[in-house]
Parts: C-alpha cells; sequence; structure tokens
C-alpha cells in the first residue's frame, strides 16, 4: 500500500535520515521503532510532507505521490501538539468532527473510545499530558484517511492508560486503515504492532514481523529489545 | 488510489469561518483594542468638536469664515485619526495572532492535513478579520453618527471616502502582519517586523519630505501617503487599487510560506512570481486613473469648465518648476495648481529644478519661474495660482475655456455642537457594552454544535471517567 524508497535528509552537514526504505500493508499496525533522536520524527515529517526530503519518493498503491496530495491518503498526529489551547475539548473535537465530515455517533464513539468525557469543557491548555495525547488520538480516530500515523502514542499515558489505547488502536486498525506509529517504548510496540521497522541513526536496521526479525538475529524466543539490540 | 470522502458538510468555509470568529472574539485582543479605541475616538472626536464650535463662533458674523468650515476637515479626519492609530500599532496584533497561535501550538500541522486547501483557511481568516475590522470600526461610526445627531452636516461620498481609505490602509498592514506571522517564529517577533515595516514608511515620508526624484516616488507608494489623499477627499483608483493588489500579494505570499510542505527554493520562485504578476497588474491599472474628487467644497479640482477645457488637451504638458521642495510658494502651488493638472490633464509631466532644499540661499535670476511648454510652444510665469496659470496653458493650446455651468458655491457648515452625549457614549455606555460583548465572547463554543452533538455532550458529561488524566 505505502511503499517509502530511499528517503533522505540532511540538517546541515549531519545526515538525519539516510536511503530509508520500508513498507507498509494494509490494515497492518507498523511500530517506526527506534531510540529518541534515531530520526523517527523526521521521517513521520517528511512522509506526511511536513518536511522536504533531500532524496527519495514515497508511493501509494504503486504510484508516486507528491508531498501536496498526502493528506488524501494519510493524516499524522505529531506528538507536540497542542490545539487551540484556549478552547474546550469539546469545541476542539467537534471542529475536526465537522471538517472531516464525520456524523455526531462518530464524534460521540471517539470521545467514549478514550474516555474523554470528563475533560470536555476543559480548555485544552488546561489538560494533563494525558488526555492532551487522548485529545490528539480522538482526532486521529475521527480522521478517515486510510492510514494514520501517530508519532509516540503512549507518550504521557500510565500503563492502564497504555493498556487501553493499545485497545483503541487495535480497534481502529482494520482491513481500511492501517497505522503507522513511532514508538520509542520497545514493550509497547511489541504488544500493540504487527510488524517493524528498526530505526538507528538515520536508516533503517531491520523490516518485519517479530518472527522475521528473531530470525536475522539467530533465532530464539527473544524480546524485541533483545532484538533491537542485537540488530542495531 | 483510494480517495476517502472527507468533505465537510455545507464546504470548509462554513466550518472556518465560524471557527475562525469565534477564536478572534475567545482571544483578548480584539477587547482591549476597542476599549482603548473608544477612549482615543472619544477623545479625538469631543476634542475636534470643541474646535469646530470655536471657530464656528466667528463664523457668526462673518460669512467668509463659514465657508472654510468643513466637517470633513474640522471633525472627521481628526476622529478617525484614532482609528488610524489603531490600524497601526493594535489591529497588526489581532492578524498576527490568527497566523503565529496556529504556528505556535502546532494546530497548522493539523490544519495543512484537513480536506481543503490552504487558500480556504487563508480565505476564512481574511474574511473574519475584515469582519472584525468593522468591527473595530464601530466607534468612528458612531462618531459620525453623533456628529449627525447634534445637528452636524455629513457629506456622505467624503465620508464613505475617508472610511474606504482607513480600510484600504488596514488591508495593507494585515497584509504585513500576516507575512510577517508566516515568516516569524513567534508573535513578538511578527509584531516587531510589522512595527518596523509602518515605522519605515514613516521614515521614507520624512526623508522624502522636501526632495524629488526616486525618494519623492517611493514615497508616493507608501501607506501614510495613500492614506493622505483619501484624508484630503481625493479618490483615486491607481490608490484604492494598488492597495488591494499591494495587500493581495502580501496575504499570497504569507500563504506561500506558511505552507510547511512547500521546499524554500519553491517558496522564493513562486514569491517572486506573485511579486512579478502584482507589479504587472498594478502597472496596467495605473494606466488609466480615475480619480474623483468627493469633497462638498470641491477643493481637490478646478472649476468644472476649466476641467473640461484641460481634459480636452492631447497633447503633452512639461511644467518646469524652478523652486525649492521646501519653499512654501512650491508647497502652495503643488496643492492648489499642480495636483490639479495632474488629475485634469491626461499627459502631464512636472520638474521640480533646483539647487537647495529650502531656497532659502537661491541666486539665481530665474529661480520662482514656473516653465510651461505645450505643443512646441512655450511661456513662462511666476504666478502660483490658478487664476494666472490656466489662461497661460490655454493660450499655448490654443484653446478657448469651455463653457459649462459651473457647481453652487460651497457654503460652509459653521456649528457649536455639545459633546455631553458623546462623552457618555465612548466614556461610558460604549465601553459597558464592550466589556459585556467580551464576557459573552468567552462563552461561545468554537463551532457551532448541532443539537446531536449538544446531546452528545450533555450524555458523556453524565459519564464517569475511567482514569486520571
Amino acid at each position: 500500500m505505502l511503499k517509502v524508497q530511499n528517503i533522505s535528509r540532511r540538517f546541515g552537514p549531519m545526515f538525519a535520515l539516510a536511503d530509508i526504505t520500508f513498507t507498509a500493508r494494509r490494515g497492518e499496525i507498523l511500530g517506526l521503532i527506534g531510540p529518541n533522536g534515531a530520526g523517527k520524527t523526521t521521517l513521520l515529517e517528511i512522509l506526511s510532507g511536513m518536511l522536504s526530503a533531500d532524496g527519495g519518493s514515497v508511493l501509494w498503491e504503486g504510484s508516486l505521490l507528491p508531498a501536496l496530495r498526502r493528506k488524501q491518503v494519510m493524516f499524522y498526529l505529531p506528538e507536540a501538539v497542542t490545539p487551540y489551547p484556549d478552547r474546550r475539548a469539546i469545541d476542539v473535537l467537534a471542529l475536526f468532527a465537522q471538517l472531516f465530515g464525520q456524523p455526531d455517533d462518530r464524534l460521540a464513539a471517539a470521545i467514549e473510545d478514550l474516555a474523554l468525557s470528563p475533560i470536555l469543557p476543559t480548555r485544552v491548555g488546561a489538560l494533563s499530558k494525558g488526555y492532551r495525547r487522548r485529545l490528539l488520538l480522538a482526532l486521529g480516530l475521527l480522521a478517515p484517511q486510510p492510514l494514520i500515523m501517530i508519532d509516540e502514542p503512549f507518550d504521557g499515558l500510565d500503563l492502564k492508560q497504555t493498556r487501553e489505547v493499545t485497545g483503541v488502536l487495535r480497534r481502529l486498525c482494520g482491513a481500511d486503515r492501517t497505522l503507522l506509529l513511532s514508538i520509542h517504548q520497545l514493550s509497547d510496540a511489541e504488544r500493540l504492532c504487527d510488524r517493524f521497522v528498526l530505526v538507528s541513526g538515520g536508516s533503517v536496521r531491520g523490516e518485519g514481523n517479530l518472527e522475521d526479525l528473531r530470525a536475522r538475529t539467530g533465532g530464539g524466543h527473544v524480546s524485541l529489545e533483545e532484538v533491537f539490540l542485537a540488530l542495531t | 488510489m483510494p480517495s476517502p470522502e472527507i468533505r465537510p458538510r455545507g464546504g470548509p468555509l462554513f466550518v472556518l469561518v465560524p471557527k475562525e470568529w469565534r477564536d478572534t472574539l475567545a482571544g483578548h485582543t480584539i477587547w482591549v483594542l476597542l476599549l482603548l479605541l473608544s477612549a482615543l475616538v472619544g477623545y479625538s472626536y469631543t476634542q475636534a468638536v470643541s474646535l469646530y464650535g470655536e471657530a464656528s463662533k466667528s463664523a457668526q458674523q462673518l460669512p467668509e469664515v463659514a465657508r472654510s468650515l468643513s466637517p470633513l476637515d474640522g471633525v472627521f479626519v481628526p476622529t478617525f485619526g484614532a482609528l488610524y492609530l489603531a490600524n497601526t500599532f493594535l489591529f497588526p496584533f489581532i492578524a498576527i495572532r490568527t497566523i503565529a497561535s496556529e504556528k505556535q501550538t502546532g494546530s497548522l500541522k493539523l490544519l495543512l492535513q484537513l480536506p481543503c486547501s490552504l487558500s480556504t483557511v487563508v480565505a476564512a481568516k481574511l474574511f473574519v478579520l475584515l469582519a472584525v475590522w468593522l468591527i473595530v470600526a464601530v466607534p468612528c461610526l458612531s462618531a459620525v453618527a453623533l456628529w449627525s445627531l447634534s445637528g452636524g452636516h455629513v457629506g456622505w461620498a467624503e465620508v464613505a471616502n475617508l472610511f474606504l481609505g482607513h480600510l484600504l490602509y488596514a488591508a495593507v498592514v494585515v497584509g504585513v502582519a500576516l507575512l510577517a506571522a508566516a515568516l516569524a517564529e513567534s508573535s513578538a517577533t511578527a509584531a516587531i517586523l510589522t512595527l518596523a515595516a509602518t515605522l519605515a514608511f514613516w521614515v521614507l515620508d520624512f526623508a522624502a519630505a522636501g526632495e524629488g526624484g526616486v525618494l519623492k516616488n517611493l514615497s508616493n507608494l507608501s501607506l501614510t501617503t495613500l492614506l493622505r489623499g483619501f484624508e484630503q477627499g481625493v479618490f483615486s483608483s491607481t490608490a484604492a487599487l494598488g492597495a488591494l493588489i499591494a495587500g493581495a500579494l502580501l496575504v499570497s505570499i504569507a500563504g506561500i510560506w506558511v505552507d510547511l510542505r512547500i521546499t524554500l527554493a519553491r517558496k522564493l520562485l513562486t514569491s517572486s512570481l506573485a511579486v512579478v504578476l502584482a507589479v504587472g497588474v498594478a502597472a496596467g491599472v495605473a494606466i488609466h486613473p480615475l480619480y474623483v474628487d468627493t469633497t462638498q467644497d470641491a477643493r481637490n479640482s478646478f472649476a468644472l469648465a476649466d476641467a473640461a477645457t484641460l481634459a480636452s488637451l492631447d497633447k503633452p504638458l512639461q511644467v518646469l518648476v524652478r523652486l525649492a521642495p521646501e519653499d512654501p510658494r512650491y508647497i502652495d502651488f503643488e496643492r492648489k495648481v499642480l495636483s490639479k493638472l495632474r488629475r485634469s490633464v491626461r499627459h502631464i509631466v512636472v520638474t521640480p529644478q533646483s539647487e537647495t532644499r529650502s531656497g532659502l540661499f537661491e541666486n539665481s535670476d530665474s529661480y520662482g519661474v514656473v516653465l510651461y511648454r505645450y505643443d512646441g510652444k512655450q511661456a513662462e510665469s511666476r504666478s502660483t495660482g490658478e487664476g494666472e496659470v490656466l489662461p497661460l496653458i490655454y493660450g499655448l493650446a490654443g484653446i478657448e475655456r469651455k463653457a459649462v455651468p459651473d457647481r453652487d458655491p460651497y457654503p460652509g457648515y459653521p456649528l457649536q455642537a455639545r459633546t455631553d452625549l458623546a462623552q457618555v457614549w465612548f466614556y461610558a455606555l460604549l465601553p459597558l457594552l464592550i466589556v459585556a460583548g467580551w464576557a459573552l465572547a468567552q462563552r461561545q463554543p468554537m463551532v457551532w454544535p448541532s443539537p446531536a452533538s449538544q446531546a452528545i455532550t450533555s450524555r458523556i458529561r453524565t459519564r464517569r471517567p475511567f482514569h486520571g488524566g
């Protein structure tokens, strides 16, 4: 469905990304795994078209997808965003629901899925980090594009909330919806993702499901963390 | 490629305009501006009416003094001066906020992914800024109403022209502010850039005062020069369309630079093309300028017969003025004759010529002479009054003054009006209304929720939270 080919990006003399290549399949949850500073956010910004690449291409269903047309098929939820901090959470959710042409029951479902009801009358700027994150995830639930990219979906959530959101994301993903998640917590990624793209130092160190990656490290029932350490 | 149906009901503008409207009103800037402006307009109006009343006292005995009393100069221009200050120093903050806040909070990244073009987003912002500006103009418009209520004469054409001048001025300032917000990383930097740009026009005007050549031509493009023409009661199609083109250009470039998806090289290229296009269109509209003297005393026009006669001159008229630009005679000549000639004669070239700026130490015998050339003939005169100049031009052209019935003489409108009601309005009632509007705006949702959305809100408010935040 999505094919990323040889994406490169430099900031001054430093390579942030070097020849990044991977694919995302329809209906899967693909984890972009790597430590802080690995280039995951830069890659997502490039894929969404917010940042230009120095080289490489993005293909959708086999056709080249220019930056200005990416929003037709993908929706990117950045990490450090506080949309309309002076407005109430319900206003922001209703705004995006209207702009995406979503019916009211879809808005209600998103609110219920992410348990946002207690904070609906609260100003977005006054929300805790966890609620702010869940508000953004609700915007992702409202987005109708077939590919949703989320930068650090579990950032700011405690263990129980992470498990709840994992369930929501699993339900969000389906035959017509693919998720590309940037995650630095390997245990969260292992629990949720179908396949992984391991990124370190701006380049891809491995791609596949956990079994594929284990095979590359010599087999054995090891965790994603150990696989990651072995491959990077 | 699958193309999901992501079109908002009624079109994106139907969602974005109410959102921008409520977002702007929810901010405090607009209300602070209105409160300040209420006091400013109130002070300007009461001072102007008071001075106008004093001048009107002597007009009761002297009809000649009465004829010089025009509410445009005496009341409206000083009162609208408060709007000029607001447009220059306060309104840019509202314009900057519409872009800068979305950049700073990261909302822009979400907006760029909405199922509508960036131009639609910018159009919604512009539409709302225009509506907000009309609210900002309410104190000034209420001053016109108060003047009328107190028995004052209102020349609607000249007031409408003055209002248009301030609107066009605001349009360019908004363009500058939006561009600054698009380029700068923070609101503070954008505000500094905007103020620097408007202050640069002041510096340019100051530097060009008494100068000719390039500096003078540049100052003719300044915002203050634009507004001055409208304040003098002249509607100029070149000035009006030029301001609109400049505003549109600035907003277009702001739209280009705020788009994170466009590369730097493409931004530079597209902006350059926009500038070239705008300059071309501006040059096009300047070819056939249209001037309308909206003042009731027709101070910016020759008598109708002279205007008709001068309009029939089909060859270039050259005027060489041997006077220093700061010489009072030159200033008088410019105001009473040259500016009118420029608007009446289709082909005219005026060339000032002097050794010094002030003319105080000019020793040449030819200093003070004005040379007129038309159709190979020339004549000279030291007069700076139209009574001598026009017959001289007619003589060169070999034409008779056309017989056209002239306007009725301007009677003047002296009035000693009271300002008690105005003081109550500007210092008490209007501020109270503004504060009430401020409080009301804080309670409004960002979008109009449908009945179903309200039902959702009330239903889900009653549910127990499943976790803490």
